[in-house]
């Protein structure tokens, strides 16, 4: 599990290093996630240890974004003044994100690809 | 020494040290698994959603400052960067999943993507909805690691940007079966592809509760939704008016 975990601080080191120095609107984790991403696709496998870590990290990725999330105390009044707006433009929007995504591939798929 | 002298000592001492914001952080996310367990996987009862409602409830009862909640609660925070590296495995695995359908799933992705961009922003535009409540909805619809570092790059609220994550992908997981319905959507990969577009992570849970397929393309679709916005949603915002 350690070198899982080694794996991952040095693909995510390497990617602040490069988010720092070349690419500053990219995120360096995300920088990190498309190095790693590159080494899977060429060794071809994704070593034991790594997918333990990995594993554990998306099973319980919701637990690590609550710190932050939990600064929405900071918005109370915002929050309470336009709640419900607020509410409504996400519900529209999700609705129409996943029906143009899912129009586009209907649209697009071959005939073959149909049910 | 008294005895309330003596527990206002251990108080001054726990709520000082990364214990008690840990603690409250990690027992509240465990009640919200088991109520996420009871209601039998109801995306109403997200698990996150409850985690930050029950953390934000006591550090307000007790009039704890967010910033030293958040001092020892960055422990956990810090992993996220970590987490958003360990993202390349699943998406390494949901590959295999494109088999020659490259180009209507990068559309379909971008399409959804520029929607979701565009009737966020315009409808709390219309609204009018202040820009610091509405341009953390760039990233809504990316995973919450991924969009937390986006909006950090555009000068949006990461916390709001968490926010907006989760209830987008509460409320994707229960419209996307209405929406896909309503469309005459039968193919199991379609219909997973689009709910991963649209509510990531969330969505991507729910997906795989419908089928192995439908869960696979879900997965495919958070992970390239994730890393094509990352690339590209700060980009455009540079050349945004």
């Amino acid at each position: 599990m350690i070198a899982g975990l080694v794996q991952i601080l040095l693909f995510q080191s390497l990617g602040e290093l490069i988010s720092k120095a070349l690419l500053p609107t990219l995120p360096g984790p995300v920088i990190g996630l498309a190095l790693l991403l590159a080494w899977l696709m060429l060794r071809r496998s994704v070593p034991p240890t790594l997918a333990l870590v990995a594993d554990g990290f998306s099973r319980y990725l919701g637990l690590l974004f609550v710190p932050a999330a939990v600064g929405v105390v900071g918005y109370l009044p915002e929050l309470r003044a336009h709640g419900l707006a607020l509410l409504a433009v996400l519900l529209v929007s999700v609705a129409a994100t996943i029906a143009a995504s899912a129009w586009v591939l209907k649209l697009l798929s071959r005939p073959e690809d149909k049910p | 020494m008294t005895e309330s002298a003596s527990i206002l000592d251990v108080w001054v001492y726990l709520s000082g040290s990364p214990l008690f914001a840990l603690f409250i952080t990690l027992g509240a996310y465990q009640l919200g698994l088991l109520a996420y367990q009871r209601s039998g996987h109801s995306p109403l009862a997200n698990p996150v959603a409850i985690a930050v409602l029950l953390v934000a409830g006591v550090i307000q009862a007790l009039d704890m400052p967010y910033a030293t909640y958040f001092t020892g609660a960055q422990f956990v925070h810090f992993l996220l960067g970590s987490a958003t590296v360990a993202l390349a495995v699943p998406i390494y695995r949901g590959l295999g999943a494109i088999r020659g359908r490259a180009l209507p799933l990068l559309l379909s992705l971008s399409a959804g993507g520029a929607v979701s961009i565009v009737s966020a922003l315009g409808i709390a535009w219309w609204l009018g909805i202040e820009r610091k409540l509405a341009l953390p909805m760039l990233a809504k619809s990316v995973t919450a690691p991924i969009a937390m570092g986006i909006a950090d790059r555009v000068g949006a609220s990461p916390t709001l940007t968490a926010v907006y994550a989760v209830i987008t992908g509460v409320l994707g997981s229960i419209l996307a079966r209405w929406v896909l319905d309503w469309l005459g959507m039968k193919s199991a990969w379609q219909r997973g592809f689009a709910i991963g577009v649209g509510a990531h992570g969330i969505g991507t849970s729910r997906a795989f509760g419908i089928s192995a397929e439908c869960g696979a393309y879900a997965s495919l679709a958070m992970g390239a939704h994730g890393v094509l916005g990352a690339f590209l949603i700060p980009a455009l915002y540079r050349l945004a008016p």
